[in-house]
């Protein structure tokens, strides 16, 4: 692994894993208490339209992927606001449609072809630097909001309708939050490929989620559990010369059995649980 | 003369067109402690999501301190039922309280008084030994002493609680409503509950909610309220004196 190191895209590879680790530890914890793993997965999913449309009309990739999947991720916040009760539903549609307008946009756009697989696993040993100062500044914006707003955070999360009574804008933060959540998506798709965004968004926050006693925990947690990940994933994939997208799922799916052997092994609130 | 704590006129409240309230008026002085019984769907829950704003009337007028719910809001601490709460999320004891304490000065965050406001409450309580504990690791009453504790927290003059007795064990029960009558020393309580031990010792009024409230100021069941208001088998633990039996409704199951 030391020696890997002398590659400039082996640094950019461990910065990128572990910025993505950061971003993927803090919103992926709010993901899964909220239940929203599957509006994750219709904002990964609804942000391949937006790289139609960034190609189609030569716009940048940012801007597009950015522009195309926040609208997304609001009009799903809103319905899952309004009609909680058929939000899956029209999650799905979204999901379903983006994908559609992206590879339909692509078809039509002469002389460029996208390849789909770089777009499902990333690459994340191809990280340009440009991306790299991207995802330093989600990073900062999302572990700042995070701090600043922790107890808002916690408190919609956890009994929403008694943090309206004690006039927290509920509605208003979880715009926000989701709208951190779009963002974040979008920057670590390009990195590491919307498959691996919803695996690191959902399996760290869910095994971490067993051992924590509060939500802050649990974002350390899963933040430290997938840069681990990452890790091994990484070096796994440079030694065997392998896939590192796909090869960091399988190692984040082998920690996720590993904790389910272990609590079947251990006493109940074996650890942290009890301070 | 200060106005009253709760004034309920002519109000009514529907549901994807179906009547859940209809005309309801009613009362509510200083240091009362109201029962809010009847049937499940009878709008018992609807009622205190009016009270607390949640929900808006179709019509009539309800005042809180003369005040509307909404800028009420602040003055009433609120216990929802605990099967409303997801009962897995990772939060501690002390973290739940400290909601009771959110946009207590207006901010975000939270102060060293905050923390100490919501120990003592949980001292009082006899929960301050639990305050890091997961909220999952206690038991059914335990966690209902946390939800009133955060209610408490807030510091209100009325407090609004939905079935707070319902995952309880009998001794429980007791135990919480020991609790209750201590904070109705100070604060008025409204209670909704199926549990007709409550109306024995500790109401000092009743009010049946069935689409119609019919109010009574004491805590006598009548005829006409088993008749008129709750269209339900009771479940009766007649604990204090005298015994009260009543009838299960024979048309119910």
């Amino acid at each position: 692994m030391i020696e890997a190191l002398q590659f400039e895209f082996m640094r950019n590879a461990l910065f990128a894993g572990f910025f993505a680790s950061l971003i993927c530890g803090v919103i992926g914890t709010f993901v899964v208490v909220n239940r929203l793993v599957f509006l994750g997965g219709g904002i990964a999913h609804a942000a391949y339209g937006g790289i139609g449309i960034a190609f189609f009309f030569g716009v940048p990739y940012i801007v597009g992927t950015l522009g195309f999947s926040l609208v997304a991720a609001l009009v799903m916040t809103a319905v899952v606001l309004k009609a909680k009760s058929r939000a899956d539903t029209f999650i799905g549609v979204l999901w379903a449609v983006g994908m559609a307008i992206g590879i339909i946009l692509l078809d039509l756009t002469p002389g460029y072809n996208v390849n789909l697989m770089s777009f499902l696993f990333g690459s994340i040993l191809a990280v340009p630097n440009s991306d790299i100062w991207w995802m330093v500044g989600l990073s900062m914006i999302t572990v700042v909001s995070a701090v600043y707003f922790y107890r808002d955070m916690l408190a919609i999360s956890y009994d929403g309708e008694f943090a309206h009574l004690r006039g927290v804008p509920v509605n208003l933060l979880y715009f926000f939050f989701i709208g951190l959540v779009a963002v974040s998506i979008v920057i670590i798709i390009r990195v590491v490929g919307l498959i691996l965004v919803i695996a690191l968004l959902t399996i760290p926050p869910f095994i971490a989620e067993k051992y924590s006693s509060s939500l802050l925990m649990m974002m350390v947690l899963s933040t430290i559990f997938a840069m681990v990940f990452n890790l091994v994933g990484l070096w796994l994939a440079y030694r065997f010369n392998l896939t590192s997208g796909a090869t960091i799922i399988l190692v984040a799916t082998c920690g996720f059995f590993i904790s389910m052997i272990l609590d079947y092994l251990l006493p109940r609130n074996f650890v942290m649980r009890q301070d | 003369m200060s106005a009253p704590v709760t004034e309920v006129e002519n109000v009514s409240f529907s549901y994807n067109g179906l009547t859940v309230l209809e005309n309801v008026s009613f009362t509510v002085e200083e240091k009362a402690f109201l029962a809010f019984i009847g049937p499940n769907g009878g709008g018992k829950t609807t009622l205190i999501k009016l009270l607390l704003g949640l929900l808006k009337p179709d019509s009539g007028r309800i005042r809180i301190y003369g005040t509307s719910p909404e800028k009420a809001a602040h003055r009433i601490g609120y216990v929802p039922q605990d099967v409303a709460i997801n009962k897995a999320f990772p939060i501690s004891v002390l973290d739940v309280v400290l909601m009771g304490r959110l946009r207590f000065h207006g901010k975000s965050r939270l102060s060293k008084a905050d923390k100490k406001a919501a120990r003592n409450v949980l001292e009082e309580l006899e929960m301050l030994d639990y305050q890091n504990r997961r909220i999952d690791d206690l038991s059914g009453g335990q966690r209902e002493r946390v939800f009133i504790a955060r209610a408490l927290a807030t510091d209100p003059d009325i407090m609004i609680l939905d079935e707070p007795t319902a995952s309880l064990d009998t001794a429980g029960r007791t135990e919480l409503y020991a609790i209750l009558k201590e904070i109705n020393k100070t604060k008025t309580i409204m209670v909704v509950t199926h549990d007709m031990m409550v109306l024995s010792s500790y109401v000092t009024s009743v009010a049946c909610v069935n689409k119609n409230v019919h109010y009574h100021d004491d805590a006598e069941i009548t005829e006409e309220m088993m008749q008129e208001g709750y269209h339900c088998p009771v479940e009766l633990i007649a604990h204090g004196v005298p015994h009260r039996i009543l009838k299960t409704h024979e048309d119910e199951p």
